[in-house]
């Protein structure tokens, strides 16, 4: 199930294939040479490197606060608790289509908001300055609820007697954060971190729906610009899409085991 | 389902010639009875043919028309729509003068349909795609075309903000559904929209022209049956059956698109609702969808021909670069 993609993805890679999609023989590492030479390859790598810091960055910060927030006893907790999911739970596209509207320079309501603050309005997803930012703010709007709860699991297994000795020896407040509760997060944080990077990196939905008014790859990232490449470009090419595929798989596997690496390096004083 | 080898026996799209060109379809002689090969409209035979054989059976049509804001074009003193490029220059500053983020024309030339509504600026300035065999994008009629719409956008300010990022869709309709917009290439699906929602008062007629005669888009679609063993036979059962007069026709109305056979146009000429796309079509011109280049330049011009009229672009270099990727493409 899993092998069987992937052994295709690398031998449609090594293809030659007309615009229609009919294999026209084996053309070996031609394909990957090609991708090398794409003039958008530069653009389109430096925008997936900002949109996945970016959004898992932030992601990780603003889900430290909620998740602390949810795991202290307030009233109306529990339905707080629940309303987080509804963005995890709604569609992708869903969610980008309502965000594309509220982005709008003529019917959003983001323009009225700024426009009551005495700002001009903005073309926020055509205007080249903050198209990235739009959607950042999607990204992390979508990342957040499954990445609170894998922090606010971390915190319940952080036992009480911990807090507790702490204070008996003078530590409380910022202090007790950074002392005991974040290193006792560490597991949970590692796991949050590593699958965001994943899951952001190969996100195709927002990108694709809040990005689809502006022509060429300025705003692409590593994902869409592989969609384009095969179907919207025209390039029209199955064999190069297959390899940018190839080494986005390849990418998305040497970052990850890069974190690991930093992550359990930092460990080792512990 | 090529790349899998499992092609489908019958194939609806608004492309064919990549197809014929792979050698992947039957033609006209071996799929469809010779009754249903003499009932396409010329035209429209013609735009599927390859290599001089019918490969893309036309499906149905439908064509462009120029959509005005009734209340809108009177309030800015505006009394006929315009006929020529300086009329309609005129015509969208007054609009525009209205204020109140009222919009002279709205013009997508984002991703979606760019080269739609490219190919109704050049044809209506005496452009045209090709020169003969050879792509001609970048002819001085053409450059003049876009840089006429550049200037809409940039100097004389009577379009919608970022036109080269502006889809038709959820951009230019929306706004003009919404009483926004003063003036905009539309087609019957969009007629249909407004009468639903009767909140815009809009009238249709033929495009200005900056050259005497007006010319519209047609655009066609395309029934291709895959050379499939032994599918021969039921696919031949299938299209003489699907092109039935009263079949097709049925079909036709009811989804508001336009006849591509002599037995449908006689059929529907009695409709009203049709009868200024009917009007246009004998003035419609077709995309060069049958060179199979055209697959690819049309991609090519929806990703790259909006950037000519953003602030600072450079129609030029769009063209020349449009031109020099299809010239590669062709050989």
């Amino acid at each position: 199930m899993v092998i069987y993609p992937a052994v295709e993805l690398v031998r449609a890679s090594l293809g030659r294939y007309s615009i229609t999609g009919l294999h026209q023989g084996a053309v070996g590492l031609r394909n990957y040479a090609r991708l090398v030479g794409q003039e958008a390859l530069p653009a389109v790598a430096g925008n997936t490197v900002v949109w996945v810091a970016a959004v898992v960055a932030l992601t990780i910060a603003l889900s430290l606060g909620l998740a602390q927030l949810l795991n202290e006893s307030f009233p109306g907790r529990r339905l707080v608790r629940w309303a987080l999911i509804v963005p995890w739970a709604a569609s992708l596209i869903m969610t980008s289509k309502l965000f594309v509207w509220l982005y709008d320079y003529y019917f959003g309501l983001l323009n009225r908001v700024t426009a009551a603050a005495g700002l001009a309005p903005l073309d926020w997803l055509g205007d080249d300055r903050t198209v990235m930012g739009a959607m950042i703010a999607v990204g992390v709007f979508v990342s957040l609820p499954f990445t609170t709860y894998v922090l606010l699991a971390g915190l319940q297994t952080i036992p009480g007697e911990v807090y507790e000795a702490a204070r008996v020896d003078g530590a409380a407040g910022w202090r007790s954060y950074r002392l005991i509760t974040l290193p006792l997060l560490r597991p949970a944080l590692l796991v949050a971190a590593v699958l965001n990077l994943i899951y952001v990196f190969n996100s195709f939905p927002i990108v694709w729906t809040l990005n689809d008014r502006n022509p060429g790859f300025a705003h692409d990232t590593m994902i869409t610009f592989m969609y384009k490449i095969a179907f919207k470009s025209a390039l029209r090419d199955v064999g190069l899409a297959a390899a940018l595929g190839v080494v986005n798989v390849l990418l998305i596997l040497v970052a990850v085991i890069a974190y690991l690496r930093v992550a359990r390096w930092r460990e080792e004083p512990v | 389902m090529i790349q899998n080898n499992q092609p489908p026996d019958v194939l609806n799209l608004n492309s064919f010639s990549s197809y014929a060109k792979d050698g992947l379809l039957y033609s006209g002689d071996e799929a469809l009875s010779p009754r249903t090969r003499e009932d396409f409209l010329e035209a429209f035979a013609r735009g599927g043919t390859y290599r001089d054989k019918l490969y893309g059976f036309p499906i149905l049509a439908s064509a462009r028309a120029f959509f005005y804001n009734r209340d809108l074009l009177a309030k800015a003193g505006v009394t006929a729509p315009p006929r020529t490029w300086d009329e309609l220059v005129q015509a969208a500053k007054r609009v525009q003068a209205l204020g109140a983020g009222t919009i002279g024309y709205a013009l997508p030339l984002g991703p979606e349909e760019a080269q739609a509504e490219w190919s109704i600026w050049m044809w209506n300035n005496g452009g045209d795609w090709k020169a003969g065999e050879a792509w001609a994008i970048n002819s001085e009629k053409n450059l003049q075309a876009l840089q006429f719409l550049a200037a809409l956008a940039n100097t004389h300010k009577v379009t919608q903000i970022n036109p080269g990022k502006t889809n038709r869709t959820d951009g230019a309709f929306q706004l003009f559904k919404d009483g926004k917009v003063g003036m905009v290439i539309g087609f019957s699906p969009l007629a249909a929209q407004l009468d639903a929602e009767a909140k815009v008062r809009y009238g249709v007629t033929q495009m200005p022209t900056n050259v005497g005669t007006p010319v519209t888009l047609g655009v066609e679609d395309y029934l291709m049956a895959f050379k499939k063993k032994g599918n021969q036979e039921a696919v031949r059962q299938f299209l003489d059956l699907y092109y039935q007069p009263e079949q097709i026709t049925r079909w036709i109305t009811a989804e508001g698109f336009l006849p591509v056979t002599k037995s449908g146009r006689e059929r529907m000429s009695s409709n009203e609702k049709l009868k200024p796309y009917l009007d246009a079509l004998p003035s419609a011109r077709l995309a060069p969808t049958t060179d199979p280049t055209w697959d690819k330049v049309k991609l090519d011009v929806q990703q790259s021909i909006g950037a000519a009229v953003q602030p600072g672009g450079d129609p030029k270099q769009v063209l020349d670069r449009l031109q020099k990727n299809a010239a590669e493409s062709a050989r």
